[in-house]
């Protein structure tokens, strides 16, 4: 490399002696704490698996009780989103560990990699979030208009679904942004790649 | 008889004797809160001693190291920024940005640092990779190899670095302690 100007050699020299906190674990320690590492995600994933049992059983024994049997369509198809949902969170929390071949990719694999897998998480909000939530309340809208013919109650009812409606809407539109912010970055980043 | 291959906790042994220092001073680009540093730091050895399960030999030790570093940081910036929300620039907009402070005399190592550390962590992660390993004394062809980026792309990329410290930072003195 061609010798340096006299102000960046000093930069270099500030910024290669800056002073050390000495932070160092033995391979014992780390060791250790990879251990623990695998077991809290093992809690928490019992914790989460525990979780859903319970709200399948309590949720069931609710459903069973339910005169209206649309109503029990309704509360049944909440649970079963519930489920998808946790499980989808499950799925996508055991990724969050690091991927084992850090030192084979290159940084700028490695961080188009990380940039597209939360794009597409955004993008697929519907599929995995939105969607599996819609059916229950839905069911249970209509299954509390068909047993209320009371016209003040049918129009709460509309306006609590018009409500849902918009909420829905303005969660898919905030993460359409994100993902769009996302592609902007990876786009820079294919710029820089098909330069190589 | 054929001498056995190095074992993962000998790699990584080697690993952080040769580069404690560089690691740490990565840490320290990435993150500003001494305790999250702390943690970071701590989850750069695990994440280097686990990828040495891994370590083939078909990179140098150094690429192997600074980009299991690199990336480890580059995700903890990302996670980072679904909680604050932080804007980070590249080199060409802080190269075009004039900056109104006067230039930090190099002379005075305390405030020099902290000026190119305050410059460090407003990049994007990748450049920030670039001029991390810049400042670490790393030749183009190394930055290339760890960051994916072509050695034409890097010397472009560090000639802008060259520009933007020499814009932010005047030579002094002797350096005061």
């Amino acid at each position: 490399m061609a010798s340096e100007s006299p102000p960046n050699d000093r930069l270099k020299s500030v910024w290669q002696n800056q002073p050390s906190e000495r932070i160092r674990m033995s391979v014992d320690e780390i060791r250790r704490r990879a251990e623990k590492f695998q077991k809290k995600i093992y809690w928490r994933n019992a914790r989460e698996y525990v979780a859903a049992l319970i709200a399948v059983v309590f949720g069931g024994f609710e459903v069973w009780l339910l005169p209206d049997a649309l109503m029990r369509v309704g509360i049944g198809l909440m649970i079963a989103g519930m489920l998808y949902l946790i499980w989808h969170l499950h799925r996508r929390g055991s990724a969050r560990s690091l991927p084992a071949d850090l030192g084979l990719a290159s940084s700028l694999e490695f961080y188009k990699r990380e940039l597209e897998r939360q794009r597409d998480l955004l993008r697929s909000v519907w599929l995995w979030y939105l969607g599996p939530l819609i059916p229950g309340p839905v069911v249970l809208m209509v299954a509390n208009a068909r047993t209320n013919p009371d016209h003040l109650r049918r129009i709460g009812l509309s306006l609590a679904s018009a409500l849902f409606a918009l909420l829905y809407v303005l969660v898919w539109m905030r993460n359409q942004r994100g993902a769009r912010r996302l592609q902007s970055r990876i786009n820079e980043l294919n710029a820089l790649e098909g330069q190589r | 008889m054929p001498a056995q291959p190095p074992t993962q906790d000998e790699l990584y042994q080697e690993a952080a004797d040769a580069y404690d220092a560089a690691l740490e001073r990565l840490a320290r680009a990435y993150e500003a809160d001494a305790e999250v540093r702390r943690d970071l730091l701590q989850d750069i050895h695990m994440a280097l001693w686990r990828s040495f399960e891994g370590f083939d030999g078909r990179c140098s030790l150094r690429t192997w190291v600074y980009r299991v570093a690199h990336n480890t940081a580059a995700s903890h910036v990302i996670r980072q920024r679904r909680n604050k929300s932080q804007t980070l620039v590249g080199l060409e907009e802080l190269e075009s940005v004039p900056d109104h402070r006067e230039g930090a005399l190099t002379a005075d190592r305390r405030h020099a640092l902290e000026r190119l550390m305050e410059l460090v962590q407003s990049l994007k992660p990748l450049d920030r990779q670039i001029i991390l390993s810049y400042l670490d004394g790393l030749d183009a062809a190394s930055i290339g190899e760890i960051t994916g980026i072509s050695p034409e792309n890097v010397a472009t990329k560090i000639h802008r670095i060259k520009n933007i410290l020499a814009r932010r930072f005047r030579e002094g003195g002797c350096y005061g302690e």
